[in-house]
């Protein structure tokens, strides 16, 4: 079977189909924002006090499922993960982001996405954050220079938790499905020690779906950890630490890529 | 007032994941929202101060090929997710012109730290070259160390300032 995704880059949709095919993929995240109830700075401001643990629980959830379809639809020979774009890190500079990231967080309520869904919910808050947003990047890029040193500094180029544990692709993941459960298990413990009886409520049909949709996550983590076998259809520009189960090297004399230098 | 259709966290975490993996399938690509917001706000500066923005080392190569910043998946990215946020609380009745605020605070007292909250984002977003959705989310699902880092500084900065906004939302 050939690798048949990303459509846009193997060709099977054009470059314009690529767009229009981005307004259902938003309206997705825009329906799952509001209906996870992010579209409310107030829900995103009490998950700093533990008042509200979906924020970190709904994230936690939507990375595992990416993680689980980016590397499992990969696993199965359907995705050339060579071809999707992975942003290289520097990380200092990221670092530093992330904690002026959390401080606004706390103060202004919102993320640029959740803000976007707000607003369109008529949230005028939402609409001052954005406004504080333009601001905050225009002093980025008008006053690059004084911070271009450290923007730029402590590149590490595309590494990956598997290179940091030192274990596999399928390993890696099992880990993040674990840690994932792990904390979202002692946030919740932790938001019934400080707040007593603020457990949400919600009804048997949710909370046995949430329970098979966990159990599943860890489940298919498990396979990609201990019993990936399946084969990889070679590509010339692939690179194969990408891919779970390294794909068969063919024999012939230049073809080998591993010996190719860059 | 209606009570709010809501799904619970796990639901919706994974409904968000499968727009994720939908951007990774079709597009080879990750979401993202600041990226869009950064083009459309430098658009607007271009418009107004072209010489500034022109100069601008970071803006600059927006304006510098000759497709529109705005002609970008991102873009298309984001009126679907206005559209998809405007149809749901249309359906579920919870469109309102409305400022949220916790009890303790005013209306402009919110208003003012949402402005400076996102003065904070707005700029954290370009440092760390992405926000939530397109650092966070797609690295954590890419497996990037820097996605990771990214998420646990954020919760550090937020756990760290917490106290000294409590007012504003419990």
């Amino acid at each position: 079977m050939d690798l048949i995704a990303p459509l846009a880059k193997t060709g099977l949709i054009t470059q314009a189909q690529n767009l229009w095919l981005a307004i259902p993929t938003g309206f997705l995240l825009g329906v799952a924002l509001q209906l996870a109830g992010f579209t409310d700075g107030r829900k995103i401001g009490r998950a700093f006090y533990f008042n509200d643990t979906d924020v970190p629980i709904v994230m936690f959830s939507a990375i595992i499922t990416g993680m689980l379809g980016l590397w499992g639809l990969s696993l199965i020979g359907f995705l050339d993960i060579s071809k999707v774009y992975f942003l290289p890190t520097y990380l200092y500079p990221v670092m530093v982001g992330g904690i002026l990231f959390g401080i606004g967080m706390v103060i202004g309520g919102y993320c640029p996405g959740t803000a976007l869904a707000s607003i369109a919910t008529g949230k005028l808050d939402a609409l001052m954050f954005l406004v504080g947003f333009f601001i905050g990047s225009l002093l980025f890029g008008d006053l690059y220079p004084i911070w271009e040193t450290f923007y730029k500094s402590d590149y590490r180029g595309v590494i990956r938790l598997d290179h940091w544990f030192d274990t596999t692709i399928g390993g890696a993941i099992l880990i993040m499905v674990v840690i994932s459960i792990g904390v979202s298990l002692l946030l919740r413990l932790g938001q019934h020690l400080v707040w007593r009886n603020l457990q949400p409520t919600s009804s048997l049909f949710f909370k046995s779906t949430q329970y098979t949709l966990v159990g599943l996550a860890l489940l298919t983590a498990v396979v990609m950890a201990f019993f990936p076998n399946s084969a990889f259809i070679p590509s010339e520009s692939a690179d194969d630490s990408f891919y779970m189960v390294p794909r068969p090297i063919f024999a012939e004399p230049g073809s080998n890529k591993h010996i190719k230098a860059d | 007032m209606n009570k709010t259709l809501r799904f619970p966290p796990v639901l919706s975490g994974v409904l968000i994941g499968l727009s994720m993996v939908a951007a990774f399938v079709f597009a080879g690509r990750g979401i993202g929202a600041s990226g869009f917001l950064t083009r459309l706000i430098a658009t607007a500066q271009f418009e107004l101060f072209p010489g500034l923005t022109e100069k601008s080392a970071y803006f600059a190569r927006y304006f510098e090929t000759a497709r529109h910043p705005l002609d970008s998946w991102l873009t298309y990215f984001a009126v679907g997710l206005v559209l998809g946020s405007l149809v749901t609380a249309l359906i579920s009745k919870s469109w309102k012109l409305e400022v949220l605020r916790g009890d303790r605070i005013t209306s402009s007292g919110r208003l003012l730290l949402a402005l400076l909250g996102g003065g904070f984002i707005g700029f954290a977003a370009r440092l760390a070259r992405g926000c939530t959705s397109g650092q966070a989310l797609v690295g954590g699902a890419e497996l990037l160390v820097g996605a990771w880092a990214f998420m646990v500084c954020i919760f550090i900065g937020g756990y760290a300032t917490a106290y000294f906004v409590r007012k504003q939302w419990i």
